[in-house]
């Protein structure tokens, strides 16, 4: 089955990898411009924050390219749209929550969190009715607060080192979460066409917002 | 099947360049602090205040004199559960509300102890000569 699932990924129609290409792109491209005009006067920006703005570029390119193939199939089962609400809305509120937690401390990392980890986990969870959104909201919730709290008590303690095992972790759940989705959608008819302007638009946003967040915004005593 | 594999070869360098100019990873602990602070002895009583840098007590490193009392005060920097503050070894576990407020003990054996906040989040090293 999971051959079947690699098979797809790289077939013609699959526009997995090409909506992970592009929103990388939008990423780096918006990091780029903004290290060009602002980042690059701020001291110690590559080793203090180089790291967390990789990882939340590329926490990025695996939530969004996802939300396509919801977007696109609108409508799930219960149990499929539930889990489809909380893997988004737990990843998508703990991994921001993480990044920012450790950069400005845990009020403004579960705020961050809990916003992102809601939004995505409600829109997601839509795709099955209230259930999923309930569900999303709660996971997003959740993590948000987890995401923070988790940087902040291993401040001195690898923190770094961590922030990269869990991404890798929460990948691997959003490429079980893109499998189920395939498994879930190969019989059924797409209910929309979608085009990746909504993801290029949401990659720009977030990831200026995020590191702008990161290095200009509110930081808690503990950072000051 | 082949535009698949140009997007896949396309993610990976992005990645591999990206990874190359942000990755600011410095390997083992974030953060290390080894400034050693010594006590100032007072009538008897070897008194050290700690603060905060780097998210950590400061210094995090205290050299004391064995079977002499001990005072240690956290000045105002120092927030949040790391002013509960706790040395394992000796006994030792106060929530210190004020900079006046303090823990004092007696280290009646040689060594390197830990000390730390309730959470583990704050952690340095106590010498005992």
């Amino acid at each position: 089955m999971f051959n079947e699932f690699t098979k797809w990924l790289f077939d013609k129609d699959s526009k997995l990898l090409k909506s992970i290409f592009i929103s990388l792109l939008a990423s780096f491209i918006t990091l780029g411009v903004l290290y060009y005009f602002k980042l690059r006067y701020i001291e110690d920006f590559i080793p203090k924050y180089g790291l967390y703005a990789l990882l939340i570029i590329l926490t990025y390119s695996i939530i969004l390219p996802s939300m396509n193939y919801v977007r696109a199939y609108r409508e799930f089962a219960c149990m499929s749209g539930m889990m489809i609400g909380m893997t988004m809305g737990m990843i998508a509120g703990f991994l921001p929550g993480l990044y920012i937690g450790a950069n400005n401390g845990m009020f403004w990392g579960s705020i961050f969190g809990m916003a992102s980890g809601i939004l995505f986990g409600a829109w997601n969870g839509k795709c099955c009715g209230i259930m999923g959104v309930m569900e999303g909201i709660m996971a997003g919730f959740m993590g948000g607060l987890m995401g923070a709290m988790t940087a902040v008590m291993m401040l001195n303690d690898n923190l770094k080192a961590a922030s990269i095992i869990i991404f890798i972790i929460s990948g691997s759940i959003m490429i079980g979460l893109n499998y189920m989705i395939y498994k879930e959608t190969r019989q059924m008819e797409k209910k929309a066409e979608t085009d990746d302007a909504i993801n290029i638009f949401l990659s720009i946003m977030l990831t200026g917002l995020s590191i702008w967040l990161m290095v200009f915004g509110p930081k808690s005593v503990l950072f000051q | 099947m082949t535009s698949s594999k140009t997007y896949l070869a396309g993610i990976i360098l992005i990645i591999i360049v990206g990874a190359y100019f942000l990755f600011g990873f410095n390997s083992g602990k974030d953060k290390s602090i080894d400034e050693i602070g010594n006590p100032i002895n007072e009538g008897g009583i070897q008194k050290i205040t700690l603060g905060v840098k780097d998210y950590n007590y400061y210094p995090n490193t205290i050299k004391v004199k064995a079977n002499s009392p001990v005072r240690i005060y956290l000045d105002s920097t120092v927030q949040g559960c790391l002013r509960d503050f706790t040395i394992r070894s000796f006994n030792v576990r106060k929530y210190l509300r004020t900079p006046q407020e303090y823990v004092e003990f007696t280290p009646d054996k040689k060594g390197t102890f830990g000390f730390a906040c309730s959470m583990g989040m704050g952690t340095g090293t106590l010498i005992v000569e």
